[in-house]
Parts: structure tokens; sequence; C-alpha cells
């Protein structure tokens, strides 16, 4: 067995972070609960700012302290993040405590190549997360545990058991749980280490302390078997995020929306599948204080599923530059329900065919996403005579090489029978032309009719009908234009001559 | 052998010698041995040439399909990883056509092709019988709205009635040049166009992998562009285009070309536009007569 911890010091810092938007990095930022400090950032750190003072004295000694409060719940679902990320090495993946995940990689080593490469890779799987990780790994779950939280010597690889003990007789006592709370009458016996307490009666110290305290110890020594609970993925994914400010501009919804992206790219890799479409719920600040908060959803499919957060995040971008939101946003929940079960996408240098076609793809969901569905569009043949109604536009997205095979054999007949007889532009509505000497005009001047006419008559049984005899006529500057002449009586004032299209 | 000698004064650095006196620097040899240069600059990087001939741009340019147009541009054949700028009197002189070759040959390869704002709606059976793959083709508009067409009955307008600047557009088309996962690229653009547009999609198309074309109003003829090659089009007959090379890395063109498309008019019909009579007597074949068969060409 083979146990790999990675412990987290500043998640609840960073959690946090992540809900304060693009704000500078410098501000000395602490946590409070219950009027007490729980968590200082570096910054706060060199004001003086400790854990367990007073939010008074805190905010005494620093005045751009920025306070917020502690939630277990943001911190768990970042320590969810984490755990769905190393979920994609190994099935084997725990919760020790509030900031702690650990692994279990023993069958896992031969795929990924050695625990070395194991651990890099996992660190740059963890890397878009943005938390501070440090890990150690071990023989048994506990020391593994014990090893990542000692912050001076803990760190680094125990190849067995022996070496761990023998790492482990020298740590301090406080690493234990219970150790911490008892660290006052441990330190007043002068047992600082683990060493020490091994060496006292373990009858006494059971009843002087706790039985606990023993438990813990003979789990990270090996002495005592240690099951685990097994932490199992969701098969939807929701996760929420509650912005510190509200947040007022495009960008500061993105940073936000950026870490929950985040966590979407690592539950879907622990689940070996890829994104296919995700919904982003905004809540807004209600106006008045009895009405209901509005709220906005953006549904973002995907054409191509992908795991790229870059890609996702940009998709996402374009999509928000569209609309324009109703008040400033307080909450941003990402739902997922839908996956596709693909393999990882590819890391290759040299474009391929595969690499070069998804690129592609890639281009036309983010002009559509930006434009719109309707303005990105493929031209289908339709095989009817009614040059309007010959082609048709179909959104780019859906119809990937879809023209049916009657489409084509259709297309081929026309290859060989009306070589160049259609003109390329064809204008959506036919313009009507004025008529001299049963001639038509054009800018003023009269067409010289060349060719034709030729007649189509279709449409009689769809309400549509179209009689019509088409000439190719040159214009006044030699270009070659299509005119129709309607076949159906008109009134006698009414126009019957028509510009259909120019040959191109 | 005469020396030519080339007589300068010296500078003052060299102090110790009076200020005046002439001092031998470098020989030059005499025009004689200059008859051989000593080396051609296309030998020593390939983007250089001398004024009087053609360049040469850096990758293989596109051949066009059309003998008389490649042997006046640089490279033979349209430029690739650079932009080619034709301008129009009005859509519908025979551009399509002319580009058809190039676009049909981009296509070989299962590569796309994208067509940004095209001035009215193609005809997908005229496009399939130029030889384009329609399976391939996309086509991407702006969110603005767009009219075509001439002065008809009311006098309603048409030309190149366009919406203010289609940033929408050039920011579409920025990106699809980038991505380079596309054959070749067709854009319609405005006359008028933010100073810089240009600039950045000359530097955007470094990165696409073939021909791009812009088409635009004939009146943009007088606005300076960064288009390496700019062609002026005009209708010179029918199924005759007449081509005039604004711009091109190489001497001004002398006398444009006449270039002949594929046929759209039956030998008949062209004898009858170039006799200069309207012979179809369009008022024999009135709507009161009876039918005649549907391809009928008198």
């Amino acid at each position: 067995m083979w146990w790999l911890a990675l412990h987290l010091p500043q998640l609840s810092l960073e959690a946090f972070a992540a809900t304060l938007g693009d704000s500078s990095h410098d501000r000395p930022v602490a946590l409070v609960a219950d009027h007490r400090i729980t968590a200082v950032n570096a910054a706060a750190a060199q004001c003086g700012i400790q854990p367990g003072i007073k939010r008074a004295t805190a905010l005494a000694l620093s005045g751009e302290l920025l306070l917020g409060q502690a939630a277990a719940e943001r911190d768990a679902a970042a320590l969810q993040a984490v755990a769905h990320a190393a979920l994609a090495f190994t099935p084997a993946v725990t919760l020790h405590d509030t900031q702690t995940v650990l692994l279990e990689v023993h069958a896992s080593l031969r795929l990924f190549g050695g625990l070395a490469a194991l651990r890099r890779r996992l660190k740059e799987t963890l890397a878009p997360l943005g938390h501070a990780v440090h890990s150690a790994a071990a023989p048994t779950a506990l020391g593994a545990a014990l090893l990542a939280r000692w912050p001076d010597g803990g760190r680094g690889v125990t190849a067995d058991l022996p070496t761990l003990r023998a790492r482990l007789d020298s740590a301090p006592v406080w690493l234990l749980g219970p150790g911490k709370a008892h660290w006052d009458a441990l330190q007043g016996m002068g047992l600082h280490t683990l060493a020490d307490l091994r060496q006292m009666p373990r009858a006494g110290v059971a009843r002087r302390f706790s039985e606990e305290l023993l438990d813990e110890l003979d789990r990270a020594y090996g002495q005592r078997p240690d099951p685990r609970l097994w932490v199992e993925l969701p098969a939807a994914f929701e996760t929420r995020l509650e912005l510190f400010a509200r947040a007022d501009t495009t960008e500061q919804v993105l940073f936000g929306a950026a870490v929950l992206l985040a966590r979407l790219v690592a539950w879907a890799g622990a689940r070996q599948s890829r994104v296919a479409a995700f919904t982003l719920h905004m809540q807004h600040e209600p106006r008045h204080r009895e009405s209901t908060a509005p709220s906005t959803t953006l549904r973002i499919e995907l054409a191509e599923p992908a795991l790229d957060p870059a890609h996702l995040q940009t998709l996402l971008r374009e999509r928000l530059a569209r609309i324009t939101l109703a008040a400033p946003t307080l909450e941003l929940r990402l739902h997922c329900h839908q996956l596709v079960h693909a393999g990882p996408p590819n890391g290759e240098l040299f474009p391929s065919r595969g690499s070069e076609a998804e690129g592609l793809v890639r281009l036309l969901e983010r002009l559509r996403a930006r434009l719109g569905d309707e303005q990105v569009h493929r031209l289908q043949a339709v095989a009817d005579h009614r040059p309007e109604r010959a082609s048709r536009a179909v959104p780019a997205l859906t119809a990937v090489g879809a023209t049916t095979e009657v489409g084509r054999a259709a297309m081929k007949l026309v290859d060989s029978a009306l070589p160049l007889h259609r003109p390329v532009w064809l204008l959506p509505e036919p313009l009507p032309l004025s008529e001299r000497d049963t001639l038509p005009l054009l800018d003023g001047r009269p067409l010289q009719l060349l060719s034709g006419p030729e007649r189509i008559e279709a449409g009689w049984w769809d309400g549509t009908p179209a009689a019509r005899d088409y000439f190719i006529a040159q214009a006044e500057d030699s270009s070659l234009v299509w005119v129709w002449r309607s076949r159906l009586p008109v009134a006698a004032g009414e126009v019957n001559w028509f510009l259909q299209g120019r040959f191109g | 052998m005469i020396q030519k000698t080339v007589w300068a004064y010296s500078s003052l650095v060299n102090a110790s010698l009076p200020l005046f006196q002439p001092r031998l620097l470098v020989s030059v040899p005499s025009a004689a041995t200059l008859a051989t240069p000593v080396t051609a600059p296309l030998a020593i990087h390939p983007s250089l040439w001398r004024a009087h001939q053609l360049g040469r741009t850096g990758a293989d340019a596109r051949t066009t399909g059309f003998d008389a147009l490649d042997a006046v541009l640089p490279g033979r054949g349209w430029p690739v990883q650079g932009l080619s700028e034709l301008l129009l009197p009005h859509p519908g002189v025979g551009e399509l056509r002319l580009l058809a070759p190039a676009l049909a040959a981009a296509q070989v390869g299962g590569r796309g092709l994208m067509w940004f704002e095209p001035p009215a709606a193609p005809c997908a059976w005229a496009l399939s019988a130029l030889g384009i793959d329609m399976r391939q083709l996309v086509v991407v508009r702006a969110r603005q709205a767009l009219a075509m067409g001439g002065k008809g009955q009311n006098g309603q307008k048409g030309r190149f009635e366009r919406a203010p600047p289609a940033a929408d557009i050039l920011w579409a088309l920025e990106h699809a040049l980038k991505s380079g996962h596309l054959g070749a690229v067709v854009a319609w653009l405005p006359a008028r166009l933010p100073a810089d547009a240009l600039r950045r999609l000359q530097l955007a198309a470094q990165a696409h992998g073939g021909p791009a074309f812009l088409l635009r109003p004939a009146v943009a003829r007088h606005t300076p562009s960064a288009a390496p090659l700019r062609l002026v089009l005009s209708s010179a007959g029918p199924d005759l285009l007449g081509v005039a090379v604004l711009k091109r890395r190489g001497p001004p063109l002398a006398a444009p070309l006449t270039l002949e498309l594929p046929q759209v008019l039956s030998p008949t019909a062209l004898a009858r536009a170039l006799a200069g009579r309207a012979s179809v007597d369009a008022a024999a074949v009135s709507p009161s007569s009876t039918p005649s068969s549907t391809d009928s060409r008198s």
C-alpha cells in the first residue's frame, strides 16, 4: 500500500480569495469565526495578526484588513474539487480532515510510470485550481497525512515502514489531532516528539488523555488497520460560489466562473469524459427588499465535447458579452448533466487530420457564440426548380458533412445538364424592374436579352406557384444578369419583370 | 584596364594628415566587369527582387487557373499567407468564376472554406457547378443587415449598401485567419474600414495556410491598403473579365488583362451579345402564347 497525502494549509483563504474577484493580492486578508480570527495570509501575518486573536484587535493592528466569514461549506467544495482532480489518478481517494486528501496509489504506479511522474502529473492537474499543496508519500495513510502536515521534515517519499517509523519518531506531538488539543499538558510533561509519547505506558496515556490519541498513533505507525471510506463521484456536477462583493462587470463574473469551470473540468476528468453542455445560473441583487432576486441562466452547448478550461471560458466570455445583466450578480451556480465518454483531448505537436477538424469545430463554436447560431451556416442544395428555394441555409454545426444522398445525386445531375446556367448571386427578394418597349430597365438602361426563355413552372403544390420565363441579359456595363417575367396574368399597370440574380 | 579610383576626403579622425589631401579609400572595377553581377538578389534571399522584375512570395503561390493571370502575378499565382484584394464595381462581374479554380483547389484534402458576409444569397447549385464542395463551405454573416441590387422600379437603393463598419466581420475574419485550420477565406468588406484593420488582417494572414481574398467596392482603390496584391476587376464583355493590377510585388502592369471566364452564354447567345442587338424577341414570347418546351434556347 502506498499512500500519497495532499495537504492544503491555505485552503480556507484560497477558497475565500476565489470569491473576491480580481482584486490585488497584497492586501492583508483574514477569516473570522465567532469574532475570532481563524486564518490569516502572509500580508496579515506581517502586520502581527495571528489566528486566535479577537476581531477588534486585528482591525486595530491593520487598517486595511479585509475580513471574511469562515464558511465550512465553501472550504468543503474546494476540497471536493481537489479530490475530484485526484480521482483521475486513482479510484481510492479519501478525505482525511478539512484540509487533507489521501490517495492510495499502489495500483496506479505502473500506469503513470512511477511515483515521481505521478506526483508531477498530479501537480500539473491541480495547478488550475490554484491551491498551495504539500504532499508526502508513505506506506500508511495516517503516516503520510502527518508527514504532509509537518512543514519542516515531512516532505518527500518514505520508502518503507521502518523509515516511516524512524521519521515519525522525530515528529512533533502537535501533528496528531488530539495532540493539538492536549498540547499544553504534553508540553508540561516534557513530551515533545512522538517517540516520547510512545515510550509512555499505554494505559496511562489512554486514561490521561484519550483513546483516540493512542488509536491515531497506532494507525500512523502501521500497528492498527486503518480502513477508509472512498470518495464517491456524484453523477451530476453542481457547485456554487457566493461572491464576496457584488459583481458589476463581466470580468468579475468571469473570474468567479473560471474557478467553477476549473472544478467542472476536474470532475469531468475524474469521470473519464468530456463536457458536452453546462449551465451557469447567475443570481442577481433584488431591486427592492420584498421582491425575489432575478436570475439569469446561460446554457452553453458544445458541438465538440471538450475538456479544456480555456476553451470553455472563451465560449462563456463570448456569450456573456452578448447579454446585458439585469442587476449586479451575487451568486454563481454551475450545473453539468451532459457528459460524453471519450478519451482525453489530443496533445500531439504536429497537426493531424483529426486535430485540424477539431480546431475548425472550435473556431465555428467560437464564431457561433459571438455572432449567434443562425449567422454561421452552411448551404444545402434543395431539389426545387424555384431558384429562391433551391438553396437553404443550415446552421453549421448541426450539419457537419450531412448532405443527404438524394441531394448529392441531384447535384451530379445538374452538373451534366446545366453547367453554369445558374447565377451565383441570388437576390433575397426579386427586384421589380420597369419596362420600356417590352424590355426591362436596370438602372434606367434597357437590358439586352441574350438567352432564353427558360420556363420554370413549379410550386403549385404548396400554395406559392411560380410560372416564369427566365432570360440571361446583359447590362450596360456588360455584366450578365438573370431576369424573369411572370407568365401568370398581371393587371395593366403592374410590374412584370424582375431581377433574380447576377452571374458572379 | 584603367582602374577607376574613387577619391574621398579623409575624416577628421586621422588628424595627422593635412585636411584637403585626397585619399584613396576604395577601388571600384570598371563597367566591363559590372556586366556580370557578382550575385543575383534572389540567390541571397528569396524575398529580395530587383525593381524591374516580379517578386517572389515567401511560400508557394496557388495557381489561379488562368495562365494569362499567372504570368503577371508574383510567384505565378495567388499569394499564400497574405491578403489578395479584389476591387469590384458591383458584385456579379465574374469574380467567383475567377476565384473558383483556386477555391476548389484549396478544398482538396478536406480543408474548409469560409465566406464572410457575401453580398447576396449564394446559389448552391451554381457553386457546385463551379467545383466548390458545399459540405466544406461555411458562410458567416454579421449581425447587421445588408442590401444589394441595382436601381429598380421605384428607385430602390442597391449596390453595396451596408451598415456602419462591420466590426463583427473583422473580428471573425481575424480569428479565422489566425486559427490556420482553413483552406481559403473569402470576405466581402466595405469601402470604408478602420485605419489599421487591413494591417491587422495582413498580420493575421501570416498564420493562414492558404489564399485570403478580400472583395471590396472599387471606390476603395484610392485608399491605401496593406494587402500585397490588389486587382481591379471589371466586366469587359459577355463572359469576359477585365483585370487591372493595381498593386503587386514588382513593376506596375502596363495594360489591363482580359480573361475568358467559364462560359455562361451559349454560342448563339454570345454571338447575339457581340452583335449588339437583342434578337430574343421578348414580345413574341408573351404570357398569352402557347408554352414551348422547357429548355428551348432560340
